[in-house]
Parts: structure tokens; sequence; C-alpha cells
């Protein structure tokens, strides 16, 4: 097992009298790709920004390769916050050279990087060209090149693909591959659940400030996750059941998890004796991290044990 | 301070390679040597014009009764004397004279009388400069020639010669350089003060903060931020100054400028450290202020709002200037001279004046130093914390509990 890149312990942040995160702690492995869930005011973004030193926590230890952030490690950083912009009146080479030179890249390593770049995406006609000129999808392409000029061993990407259209969508996500094969550490906070799936070895999921979920994919689909199936149909489903509950239905189609110790062909049997219903499609599958991510938020009681 | 010479540059070329910098800095000295040009032009023509009204010739006719003007200066200039009012008022409406002057008993009480054939709007004035000339000539000569008349008009020049320990001092010559730090105040704030209040806005703005403050520290950004500036301001102040140094060197004869006789000058080295010190706190207070203004602001727009009210808490002791230069044992110099807000300007015009003591210009300068010490912490501190917050101000209390 790899050495922990980023090492939370205890962590714990109040605004006034406000607990945004109680009690904290986790580690990011060096070269994983580690996705960082919850929903909106869960305490993401804060624990980022704590983790990156632009807030001091009220207790706890937040450190980056075995110490206290600082600038003096930007040069191994690659951050794309929630919150992003760039200099708008400014050109788009000057603004990448700046945060080049902000990570202590040699200006003429910076200007190349930044050439070749532009070029890879289309824009090399656009590098004297003020920010504000360009359109909402070059200014993206712009946002992801100066977050990885620096080729960073380790990046936090907050909600990356947010306001993304679906070719940036794209782009980013190639580029959060590319970095991963390479080794570096993908930090990913994100809604998107396919792409957690997808691209992820390890996820963190908090709720109110506190962690709820914690582990490899395969491990919380497996302590968490239940069976569930898929139907599609003519006719009227029946609702009530003792063997299985509707999770979600639509004219011809519903997801199905099945009651207490009920199986799923005891559940295909009811469903087949139903005359006014005619199945067309049945299929078991495990539930998805969405489906988990939803059932955490709706439960009111705290789940206990396994990984959390 | 790590990367502050990557700030300073970034914050000083993306200002100096715009063409709106040198737009703005070239017009200032442009529109005043315009203003100037402007101003001599429009007085040579007054002064051609009036030459020329007295030159002019026309027929008067004349009344004095005040018996001021006299009988040879009236036939000199060809007056015809007529012996009532309304026969004089006649003669002009009939064309039988251009003019008719009438000189009252007690001409310092009420006006000499003016009667004339219209001219046009530009030339009128001619009667007028004819009548006084022709009073004034009269008094001359009873004053005993036009040399007395005029000493009598405008009063002798004077040449003060003062000591102090027995040593010849330099009169208001003391206060020039001193002074210059006032001005030197002046400008700076006027040409920067803007520029301060709304150069952390830009960040919270474009949303780029985040990303800059994983790379730099608040105070590596406003220390590169306010030395970009004090750069730049200079810039402008040379750009200032250049015309008027050429000006004096390259053409002072043809542009009639006076020569400046630096003997009459005082460079006594303990009023220009106290102008200095006193600039040098003032100006850290009122940056730290500005910068503090703008950090808690969402927007530049907003920020500007509050220019307006800062520059009168600059500059409200220039109401109050001849209490200070001559009454500085006022409770309200005192006040003024030691509140930091005010104390920079009132300071700066006491020490010129020549009543600054050493003790007040010791404390004053600690008091501006201290505080701008202070505040440029807590402006960091709500740039920090500040430029996070992108839709809402940051309440003073949430500033100064927060961790950092």
């Amino acid at each position: 097992m790899s050495e922990p890149i980023v090492s939370i312990d205890k962590f714990r942040m109040k605004f006034g009298e406000n607990v945004v995160i109680d009690d904290l702690s986790f580690d990011v492995r060096s070269g994983e790709t580690f996705a960082f869930l919850g929903s909106n005011g869960s305490g993401k973004t804060t624990t980022i920004r704590t983790l990156l030193g632009i807030f001091e926590p009220t207790v706890g230890t937040l450190l980056v390769k075995g110490q206290k952030y600082g600038p003096q490690l930007s040069s191994i950083l690659g951050y794309l916050p929630e919150e992003r912009g760039l200099y708008k009146k400014e050109s788009v080479l000057s603004t990448m050279l700046y945060f080049g030179e902000l990570r202590r890249m040699d200006r003429l390593v910076a200007r190349k990087w930044s050439l070749d770049y532009l070029e890879r995406i289309g824009l090399a006609d656009k590098a004297n060209v003020a920010i504000e000129k360009l359109s909402g999808g070059q200014q993206q392409k712009i946002q992801l090149g100066v977050t990885i000029m620096n080729d960073p061993e380790l990046m936090i990407l907050d909600e990356p693909t947010k306001g993304f259209d679906p070719v940036n969508r794209r782009l980013l996500m190639d580029i959060v591959e590319e970095h991963s094969k390479r080794g570096a550490t993908v930090v990913l906070v994100t809604h998107q659940m396919e792409e957690v799936e997808r691209l992820c070895d390890r996820v963190i999921l908090l709720k109110d400030g506190k962690r709820r979920l914690y582990g490899t994919v395969d491990e919380i689909k497996h302590d968490y996750g239940s069976e569930v199936i898929d139907l599609e149909f003519t006719g009227v489903l029946p609702e009530h059941s003792k063997r299985y509950r509707v999770e979600q239905s639509g004219k011809r189609n519903a997801e199905l998890s099945m009651v207490g110790a009920a199986t799923a062909p005891e559940v295909l049997a009811e469903l087949v004796s139903h005359k006014s219903l005619a199945i067309t499609k049945f299929e078991l599958r495990r539930s998805s991290l969405d489906d988990i991510f939803v059932n955490i938020y709706h439960e009111t009681a705290a789940i206990g044990g396994g990984h959390e | 301070m790590n990367n502050l010479g990557t700030v300073f540059n970034f914050e000083f070329l993306r200002t100096i390679t715009k063409k709106s910098f040198w737009v703005r800095t070239l017009s200032i000295p442009v529109l005043i040597v315009a203003v100037i040009a402007l101003s001599i032009f429009s007085s040579k023509a007054a002064s051609k014009a009036g030459e020329k009204a007295e030159q002019s010739h026309f027929s008067i006719a004349v009344i004095d009764d005040s018996h001021l003007v006299g009988a040879a200066v009236l036939t000199a200039a060809g007056a015809k004397a007529v012996l009532d009012r309304p026969h004089g008022i006649e003669m002009v409406k009939t064309g039988a004279v251009d003019a008719f002057f009438y000189y009252p008993a007690r001409p310092w009480d009420e006006p000499v009388e003016v009667y004339a054939k219209d001219d046009g709007l530009a030339n009128n004035s001619k009667y007028e400069a004819v009548a006084t000339q022709l009073l004034k000539a009269g008094l001359a000569q009873a004053v005993g020639g036009a040399d007395k008349a005029k000493l009598l008009e405008v009063g002798p020049t004077t040449m003060l010669t003062t000591y102090h320990d027995g040593q010849q001092t330099k009169g208001f010559g003391r206060a020039i350089v001193p002074g210059l730090f006032l001005v030197l105040f002046y400008a700076v704030i006027v040409l920067l003060g803007n520029q301060m209040l709304t150069s952390t806005t830009e960040e919270k703005e474009n949303r780029v903060i985040e990303m800059i403050l994983t790379s730099v520290t608040a105070r590596t950004i406003i220390v590169g931020k306010i030395l970009a500036l004090v750069t730049l301001g200079l810039i402008q102040i040379l750009a200032l100054l250049l015309p008027i140094v050429v000006g004096y060197f390259g053409f002072r004869s043809q542009l009639n400028i006076p020569q400046i006789d630096l003997n009459t000058l005082s460079f006594a080295p303990v009023p220009i450290l106290a102008g200095a010190a006193i600039f040098v706190g003032g100006f850290l207070l009122f940056t730290a202020l500005l910068v503090a203004i703008g950090s808690a602001v969402p927007t530049a727009k907003e920020a500007g709002g509050f220019f307006g009210f800062t520059m009168i808490l600059v500059f409200v002791p220039f109401y109050a200037l001849g209490a200070i230069v001559t009454s500085p044992d006022q409770l309200i110099v005192k006040v003024m001279s030691f509140f930091p807000l005010t104390a920079p300007i009132t300071l700066m015009l006491r020490n010129a004046a020549g009543n600054l003591s050493a003790l007040e210009t010791i404390v004053g300068v600690s008091i501006l130093l201290v505080s701008g010490v202070i505040l440029m912490a807590l402006a960091i501190r709500i740039f920090r914390f500040g430029s996070l917050e992108y839709a809402r101000r940051l309440g003073i209390r949430e500033i100064l509990t927060r961790k950092s």
C-alpha cells in the first residue's frame, strides 16, 4: 500500500457557532484517484480549502506530503476550485505564464508548455487575445491548462465538470485519466457518480460535516449496496407487496428492491402471477453508487460499522 | 515572501503595457500644457485688446465735477466741456460726440458715468478704459507724477529678512521643501487612490483568488500589488514633472517662466526628515485603508462608492488651513494632528509652516505607523477571507474572530 499524500486527522471546523466539519479523518494514497462526495453544504469545499491552507482548522491536522500545505508546495499541486475564473482583461498567454511562474515553473518552460497546450486544444491563434474575448468553452479549456501546466503530483478538482460543456467535460476526463496513468494522485470532488465508478479507486462520503462512507468503490458497493431489480413491463404494476418495494417507477419501467428475506425468483413469481401485468424485461443488479448516495441522504438514522 | 517578484512583475507589466495607462498618464501633462497655452493666449489677446482700446480715438464730451481730472488732461485728450448731463447724453444720442463722461464730485463714493455710442460688445469696454485712464492721469499730476501714482495704487514691494538665534532664516522659502511632501502625498493619493481601492476586487470579481492563494500568501499579493502601484505612480509623476523640467531648462525665456533662486529655499534636514516620515506613515495608512475597503466589498463598483468618502477624510484639514498654520495650539488642530485619518495632511501643513514640535512629530508619526500597520494587517485578513465571499460583505466581527 502506497504512502498517503494527503492525511486528515480529527479535523473539526467551526464558523462562529456553526460546526461545519466534525471529527473528520481520512487519507488519500499516493497515485490513487479518490472521490470526495457529499451533497451541497456537506463540508467538502471547506475541507479542501483548509487542506490547502486557505482556512485554518478549528481542531485537527491536515497534511500534504507530511507537512502543512503552504505556497512552498504549490509546484506539486494542480487545483481547480469550485469557484473559478481567470483575469479576464489579460491575454491567454500572460495569464498562463503568471500561474506557471507562481507554481515555480521557469518562464521559458511555462511558455513552451502553454504554446504546446494551446496548439493541442486548437487555440494557438488566441495566445495574445484577452481572455474575455474567448467563448465560455474556450475559457474552460484555458482554466484546465492552468490547472495542469506544472504536471502536478496532486490534482484536486472541486466539481470539475460544473458548467463545462460536453466537449470540455470529455477533455477534462481524458486529462484526469492521462495524469492518473502517469502516477498523479487525483482528488475528485463531484456529484457525477458514473465518473466516480469509472475512475476512482476509493471514496469518502460526507453528510452534515461527518464521514458517512469511506473505502474502495467495491467495498462500499458490497457493504452498502443491495440487489436491485430493473423491470420493464406493460399493464399495471401493483405498488404494494410483502416481497418487494417500488423505489422508482415510470409508465413502463420500474426499479424494485427486495424486502426482508425475499429472493429475486420469489419476486419474479409474484409479478408473473398478476394477470394485469406483462413483463418484458427482468434484470437483477447490485445497486449503484448513486443509489447508495441517495439512500444515505434519505436515511434518518446514522449508519454504523463497515467502512465508516 | 516567495513569489513577490512574480506578483510585482505581473501587476506592473499588465498595467504599463496597456494603452489606457499611457493615454491616462500622458493626457495629464498634455492637458496641463494645453490649459497653460490657452491661458497665455487668452491673456495676451486680452492685453492686446486693452492696448488697442486705450489707443483708439473717439470724440469725447466731459463734465468734471470732481476737479480731479484737470483741464490740462482734458485738453490733451481733446475732450469738449459741456454744462449739464442731459446735454452731454443728448450729444451722444444725436451723434455729436462718440462718448460723454460724467465725473461726480466724489468719485470714491459714486460711479463715473459713461454714455457712449454702441460699438459692439467686444469694443464697448474702451469707453470705460479711457474714462478711467483720464482720471488716473489727473490723479498722477496731482501727486506729482505717474510713478508716485502707481506706488499709491499698488503699494511698494517689500523684502523681509528674519533671524533665529542670530542666524538669518529663509522666511517663506523654508516652507517650500517640506511642503513638497504635501504635494507628493496629494499626487500619490489622487493618482493611485482609486487603483488601490479596486486592485483587490479584480481577483474577487473574476473568481481567481482561490487559485492564487494556493500559490502565494495574501500578504505577498497585497505587498506585490502595492509595490507595482507605487512604481506606476512614480512613472506617472515623472510624466507630470518631465514637461515642467524640460519647459524650465529648455524654454524658460520663451515661456516667460521666472527663474527659481535656490538660495531662497531652506534645506534644513529636520523638517525634511519629518516630512518624509509623515509621508511614509500617511501613505501606509491610506493604502491599508483603501485595500481594506476594496477587499471587504464584493465589486469594484461598490468599492468606488467609498472613494469619495475616503478622499474627504484625507483632505478635510485643508478646510482648517488658517487655524492649522496660525493657531497650532487650538484644540481642533491638536485633534486633527493626532487623529489617524486627518493626521497626515495636518502634520505636513504644520511641518511646512514650522509650527510642529519634535515631540509632536514623533507622536504623530508613531500614531500613523502603528495605525497603518494594524490597518494593513486587517486589510490582509479581509483580503484573505473577504475575497472568498463572492456575494456578501464580511462583518468586522467575523473577520476578527476567524482563525488564521
